[in-house]
């Protein structure tokens, strides 16, 4: 999804609308973000609720030409952040190392077909098994879709660590995967 | 294992993250070398799965619909209420006081309890049920409440007037539609009936309200606003073409 460039009226109720028309689009993939961060509907939905009214108070000094789907997951990762699940969930985060790690495919790979045997619940799994910084950057890259640049805007991390993350995410994902339908196999050895 | 120059690249590309001229450089490596080939096909794989995976939950339908709430404008509390509410209450005295006096036509019996259920509505704290902007999401709302459909009109983004909602009303004993719609700080009440069910075809002024009224397509529309003269005649133009 592209930018979007808000114009903003001067009329209060014209704001609200303009408002309505970007967030409404993004509510299902705000909740579903919501979901893997909190892991319990009612929270979820609070954390929505909570991010949907931030961001209408918020919307009058939003930047133009500023990406608003960022800007709405930031909210709703900040809230998070901010509420009991979200500071203990930070409290037990792992700390991941800077810089931008290659992603460790191996290249004679028979994983390609493991990987697309895994059924949903393993895949599922294999997320949920990440750590939340893991976990968030490679929901927003590969089930969102949005570019690094998007992604750092949003969890307000620098480039490189988007893309370090993203590398290790998707290598931890990787080896759940294939260790759980491979056996032993050695995976991610360079 | 090869040691490919691009094998960094790997994650930008199927990222899409690489420069056009990066991006034609492994592709074109990408022919020759069967490695990074097998390596782009497990990212694209594993991206899918997440991609798959990763959309687990859907917002319920009371998060919607609590979240359309949140967004209405505030604007009717406070003193702005509190000054229509009074205003209101006046005229509403005032039709009180004019339907004692004067005994109405069918027609004007119409036109004055249309005024009335404006009025109703421009006093109340909850002026509409269904309460949006998008005409996709108002219109819907009266299916199988009402016995006909109709189309609101499609606003352009520069158009003065904004949707703020609708509910279902009764007029004469017959189900009928109210729209309400917002031009400046003036309401307009658009209301829909069944032509047969509602009689009297009244549009000028009635108590310095503006009544537009007109038949179209087997429906009796009335539009009451105190809003110009104007106004509710360039309301009736768009309604009119949205249901030709």
């Amino acid at each position: 999804m592209a930018a979007t460039v808000v114009a903003r009226g001067n009329v209060s109720g014209l704001e609200n609308k303009d408002f309505e028309k970007l967030a409404i689009p993004l509510l299902d993939g705000l909740y579903n973000f919501a979901r893997w961060l909190c892991g319990d509907p009612d929270e979820a939905r609070d954390l929505v609720q909570e991010t949907f009214l931030k961001s209408l108070k918020g919307f009058s000094s939003f930047r133009e030409g500023t990406n608003f789907r960022a800007w709405m997951f930031r909210i709703l990762r900040n809230t998070f952040l901010t509420s009991r699940t979200g500071l203990e969930r930070r409290n037990t985060q792992q700390e991941d190392k800077e810089g931008f790690e290659e992603s460790s495919v191996s290249q004679d790979s028979p994983e390609i077909a493991l990987i697309r045997r895994a059924n949903t619940e393993l895949v599922q799994a294999a997320i949920a098994q990440l750590a939340p910084a893991f976990q968030e950057v490679i929901l927003l890259a590969d089930l969102e879709e949005m570019k690094y640049q998007e992604i750092a805007e949003a969890l307000d991390i620098p480039i490189g660590t988007v893309m370090s993350r993203l590398a290790r995410a998707r290598k931890q994902v990787r080896e759940h995967i294939v260790l759980t339908l491979g056996g032993r196999r050695t995976v991610g050895v360079k | 294992m090869t040691n490919c120059e691009w094998r960094e690249k790997i994650g930008l590309y199927v990222d899409g993250e690489l420069e056009p001229r990066e991006e034609q450089g492994i592709a074109s490596h990408l022919q020759s070398c069967a490695n990074c080939s097998a390596a782009v096909l497990e990212q694209q794989a594993l991206k899918k799965a997440v991609r798959v995976a990763g959309k687990r939950f859907t917002a319920p339908p009371e998060l919607y619909a609590s979240v359309h709430r949140q967004m209405q404008p505030k604007k009717s509390t406070g003193l702005w209420l509190k000054a229509s509410a009074l205003a209101a209450s006046a005229v509403l005295l005032a039709i009180v006081a004019f339907a004692w006096i004067s005994r109405p036509s069918a027609s004007n019996a119409t036109v004055a309890q249309l005024i009335d259920q404006h009025v109703t509505m421009l006093a109340s704290a909850n002026p509409v049920d269904v309460v949006s902007s998008d005409k996709h999401t108002v219109k819907p709302w009266f299916q199988g409440k009402l016995p006909f459909t109709f189309n609101p009109p499609e606003l352009a983004k520069d158009s003065p007037f904004t949707l703020i909602g609708g509910k279902l009303i009764y007029a004469q004993q017959a189900p009928g539609a109210e729209l309400v719609y917002l031009v400046r700080q003036h309401k307009l009440s658009v209301f829909i009936f069944q032509a047969r069910d509602v009689h009297g075809q009244v549009s000028g002024t009635n108590l310095a309200f503006t009544v537009n009224g007109w038949q179209q397509g087997g429906l009796r529309y009335y539009i009451v606003t105190d809003a110009s003269r104007e106004d509710a005649d360039r309301l009736r133009e768009l309604l009119q073409d949205a249901n030709r």
